[in-house]
């Protein structure tokens, strides 16, 4: 099928782009981007879905046995290459390039070049032959699993996974150990290859009769004995073994979540107990607790996001702003004295009270106004109003930061008028209230509605005075 | 590829390597050239990080570090590491299945014997975790509690100054920078008006080592990592006061002329230091408000000046430094570097060491009290130690009332507290002469790997190109000891 009109320069310029992009393909570990060049490669997501939907419409309609109109071809072939190449550029803002980036980029160049060899077979009249119907196919794969795992590269792994609500599920106030705690552990680690419809090692890991039945290796629980466990063995095994478990390239299991398992099966592996019925120095209730504490990182995923710009903005020689973490949405401020105080320094941060999860205080003459902007911190976890002049009336403001797990109050004058408002702070671990007006009976009030929290009054006074009485150094050596 | 724009903003800013590899992709056929001198290409332009500066790289345990360095070596065996087989079989050769070809100094490779000493401190547990401290620290033994023990530290290097030089940047040779240098670069200022890196020094009445500003030097870092010793007395800051009949909005105006001068330095030259320097010149003025200010002891209530002994009224000694420190950690200054001289015990150990013992002990043991009132041994770390270990076996006269011991590099003790440290706990141990370590060795790269994770740093991806090659303060080893952490 020859077609007489197609200007040669189109066929030089895919050419080009051939050896091009097989150039950089090649050299690619000596090759160092210009800033706007690698500029260009910001285009590739946008480019990227020309060639997906012509390539794809070019292949059906080949596959159809209808002719490829050769200007669709020609320009799918094009984008193909620019797609490529743009991605190539991309892709070196990004080192070490991980799994995913390294296939995506392979199959990537493999469509362009794919498509560059469809398209000069077509040019030499080979139309409809089983040679090109085989790279139709093949094409329509590439493009498939390309775009899938370019997809994940942006989106990340498992963006097309499906929904696993279970996962997310809170765990009850009293768990049942073996149906919300460990069958959870072994759901997030170990079911996925261990299910009935893999048995990887004929080893199902669904039930507890499945556990003891084992697999390949045998019983995989032992009731009351974890040392002979083989569960337990495999999970303990150095890294590097063969038979360690979860296998090489698996997120291994937690320290808490081995000793979970570990102390469940030594307790008798049992189906019906709950935490309840466990003494509160058995040591699985602390184990337990802790994995049922809501995990913080996962409460910063859903911070409304914050511009860096806003927070130079707002941040200056004596606020200091910080994200806790880079691409963490989750704020840490710090205001110090300035020479000459202005509470709007503070009060400004209403933008950003959302995302703010630690706030320093210390030292600031604060009053009613900055408290006010503290009480919107909604997800304050951690709070210094220490040497502050701030009384019960300013205190009351902040109600119900239930998010709150440290809270310097100590040079302060609130008194047990406050306890009431600290009885509310839930999440409360640590709390420091020294030289304060809180009398003993406001603190013991507090410390029997709060038994796990740490209220920090002061060094031991006994400890002190043997620090401040005189020093103890002995004598006899000098 | 913000370097890029620089360097193309200054054309002075090219160098041979950035020259080629911005032609390779501009003339691809010069690039084939490529396949003759491969290394022609390689390497982008200066420094690197895979990650960005002045932050986190996850969510830290720990904000900032207090490091109580104690110069010269303490020995672990009259301190933390308790070992009655040296009083079983005092004055004993050590045996050569135990030393194992350990090189040993010039002090004490003559000797024709190796009679082993022990401790002429008593030891005690103390606290729930029953942590074995001498008599020499009877307070550092109150909060043993509060402390992880380490007594599995080694070294490769035998002399203070390599040692001490491993332990502060990461390699034996000097030029590296400091510790305290890289968590600067690598988290930023907490306060603006303070420099992130401050040293304080002391001296106490034993045998003392050198002390050198390399050893607080930002290396091949911008030079505004570099950590400022602060001295005792009316001047912490040398020149930092202005002079009489100056005001400050004179000194304001002279900077902002100064500055705008040297922009146009910069400019021309393109030297990075010139920024610094502008930088330093505006640390300095807001530093002017904000150093006297926290340097002011006499704000402290009289409890906590007792809390650390009288002698911390007294400007310059460790007690003063550790409560300075205390403020200066307030004050948001990410890394606080105490030296305390003296520690250096060849000959009179035990009246030497009672003397540096009593200088460091309530001062130490209060600074963690401190901040353990305020809340802040959640997020600072604080780390008491020196840089090697000391030899179990006598060095010159054999006399137990008054012996020497030499420098040791295979086993020593340290302490470390708040910031992300399991408190309570021992880690490690020493076979039963207290010379090789027998279970969890940790090595400086290791302590170093450990530190910068508890602050929320990758040690692997905190890096800077210098010279053509890659720099990490861990160096290419390292590992995070786990065990220690909460």
């Amino acid at each position: 099928m020859a077609q007489k009109n197609s200007s040669p320069w189109v066929d030089y310029v895919i050419f080009g782009l051939t050896v091009f992009l097989v150039f950089c393909l090649i050299f690619e570990s000596f090759i160092d981007l210009p800033s706007l060049v690698a500029w260009l490669g910001r285009w590739h997501p946008l480019i990227l879905h020309f060639p997906i939907v012509l390539l794809l419409m070019a292949a059906v309609i080949g596959l159809f046995n209808q002719m490829v109109p050769k200007l669709l071809l020609m320009v799918a072939t094009l984008s193909a290459l620019v797609t490529a190449i743009t991605g190539f550029f991309l892709g070196t803002e990004s080192v070490p390039k991980g799994d995913l980036l390294f296939w995506h980029q392979w199959m990537g160049a493999g469509v362009a070049i794919l498509a560059v060899v469809w398209y000069w077979v077509s040019t030499n009249h080979l139309q409809q032959t089983y040679l090109v119907k085989g790279i139709q196919v093949v094409l329509i794969i590439l493009v498939g699993l390309t775009g899938h795992y370019g997809g994940m590269v942006t989106h990340g792994e498992d963006f097309l996974a499906l929904p696993r609500s279970k996962k997310l599920e809170k765990i009850p106030e009293n768990p049942l150990i073996y149906e919300h705690i460990v069958y959870r552990v072994l759901d997030n680690n170990c079911i996925a290859c261990h299910n009935p419809n893999k048995i990887k090692g004929e080893l199902l890991m669904t039930s507890i009769g499945e556990l003891i039945k084992g697999g390949e290796s045998g019983p995989a629980l032992v009731v009351g004995d974890p040392g002979n466990s083989e569960l337990i063995r495999r999970l303990h095994l150095p890294m590097e073994d063969e038979e360690h478990m979860p296998p090489e390239g698996k997120k291994p299991l937690s320290e808490n979540e081995i000793q979970i398992l570990e102390r469940w099966i030594a307790l008798g592996a049992s189906d019906t107990l709950k935490l309840s019925h466990l003494d509160n120095d058995e040591p699985l209730v602390g184990m337990v607790r802790k994995m049922m504490e809501p995990g913080t990182i996962n409460s910063w995923a859903k911070l409304p996001k914050v511009s860096d710009s806003t927070l130079q903005n707002l941040a200056s020689d004596y606020v200091t702003i910080k994200r806790i973490a880079s691409n963490s949405q989750a704020l840490s401020v710090s205001v110090y004295l300035p020479p000459e105080y202005d509470p709007k320094n503070i009060t400004d941060l209403n933008r950003i009270s959302n995302n703010i999860v630690e706030l320093d205080l210390s030292g600031i003459p604060i009053g009613e106004k900055e408290m006010d902007l503290v009480a919107t911190c909604k997800n304050l976890e951690w709070l210094e109003v220490d040497r502050t002049p701030i009384t019960d009336a300013e205190f009351a403001k902040i109600t119900g930061l239930e998010n709150l797990r440290v809270l310097k109050a100590y040079e302060t004058g609130i008194s047990d008028e406050s306890v009431a408002i600290l009885k509310d702070f839930k999440g409360l671990k640590s709390l420091y209230v020294w030289d304060t007006q809180m009398s003993d009976q406001g603190l013991s009030e507090l410390r029997e509605a709060m038994p796990n929290l740490h209220l920090d009054y002061g060094i031991d006074p006994e400890l002190k005075m043997e620090f401040i009485e005189k020093d103890t150094i002995v004598d006899s050596i000098q | 590829m913000e370097e890029d724009k620089t360097n193309s903003e200054n054309p002075l800013k090219v160098n041979r390597r950035h020259f080629f590899s911005q032609l390779s992709v501009g003339i691809g056929s010069l690039a084939l050239g490529s396949l003759l001198i491969p290394d022609l290409f390689k390497g982008g332009p200066a420094p690197l990080a895979s990650q960005p500066l002045g932050i986190p790289h996850f969510a830290p345990k720990a904000k900032r570090v207090i490091y109580l360095f104690q110069s010269g070596a303490p020995s672990q065996l009259e301190s933390f590491d308790y070992k009655p087989t040296l009083a079983k079989r005092m004055g004993e050769d050590l045996p050569e299945s135990i030393r194992n070809g350990q090189r040993l100094t010039g002090m004490t490779a003559g000797q024709d014997k190796f009679p082993l000493m022990p401790s002429a401190a008593k030891f005690a547990q103390h606290g729930k975790s029953g942590a074995w401290v001498s008599e020499f620290f009877p307070h550092i033994a109150k909060i043993s509690d509060e402390i992880c023990i380490v007594r599995s530290m080694h070294t490769e290097a035998i002399n203070h100054d390599p040692a001490i030089t491993f332990f502060q940047t990461g390699s034996q040779q000097s030029g590296r920078p400091s510790m305290g240098s890289w968590m600067s670069y690598g988290l930023g200022s907490e306060n603006q008006n303070l420099p992130s890196f401050v040293v304080l020094t002391s001296r106490g009445k034993g045998n003392s080592q050198g002390l050198y500003s390399k050893l607080w030097s930002s290396g091949f870092l911008d030079s505004k990592h570099q950590g400022v010793l602060l001295r005792s007395g009316k001047d912490p800051v040398l020149y930092l006061n202005d002079p009489d009949g100056i005001s400050r909005s004179d000194k304001r105006h002279l900077l902002d002329h100064v500055s705008s001068l040297n922009k146009i330095h910069h400019v021309e030259t393109g030297d990075d230091e010139i920024e610094s320097r502008i930088a330093q010149y505006e640390m300095a003025y807001r530093m002017q408000m904000s150093v006297p200010d926290v340097m002011d002891i006499k704000k402290e209530p009289e409890s906590i000046i007792k809390l650390y002994g009288e002698d911390s009224q007294v400007p310059g000694t460790y007690a003063a430094n550790c409560l300075q420190a205390r403020r200066l950690a307030e004050n948001g200054v990410r890394f606080i570097q105490l030296y305390h001289q003296g520690w250096d015990q060849h000959g009179n150990l035990p009246n030497e060491m009672a003397g540096q013992a009593k200088d460091v002990d309530q001062a130490s043991a209060a600074l963690i009290l401190d901040l353990k009132q305020r809340g802040m041994l959640e997020d600072t770390l604080v780390i008491w130690g020196g840089e090697f270990g000391r030899t179990n076996y006598c060095q010159g006269n054999f006399d137990p009332k008054n012996y020497g011991r030499d420098h040791h590099p295979r086993a020593f003790s340290i302490w470390m507290a708040g910031g992300g440290i399991k408190p309570g706990i021992t880690y490690g141990e020493t076979d039963e002469f207290g010379y090789n370590i027998v279970k969890n060795p940790v090595h400086i790269n290791d302590f170093h790997a450990t530190i910068m994770n508890n602050l929320g740093l990758d040690h692997e991806q905190l890096i800077y190109k210098y010279q053509g090659r890659r720099f990490r303060l861990t160096d290419v080893a390292g590992n995070v000891v786990n065990d220690i952490l909460t």
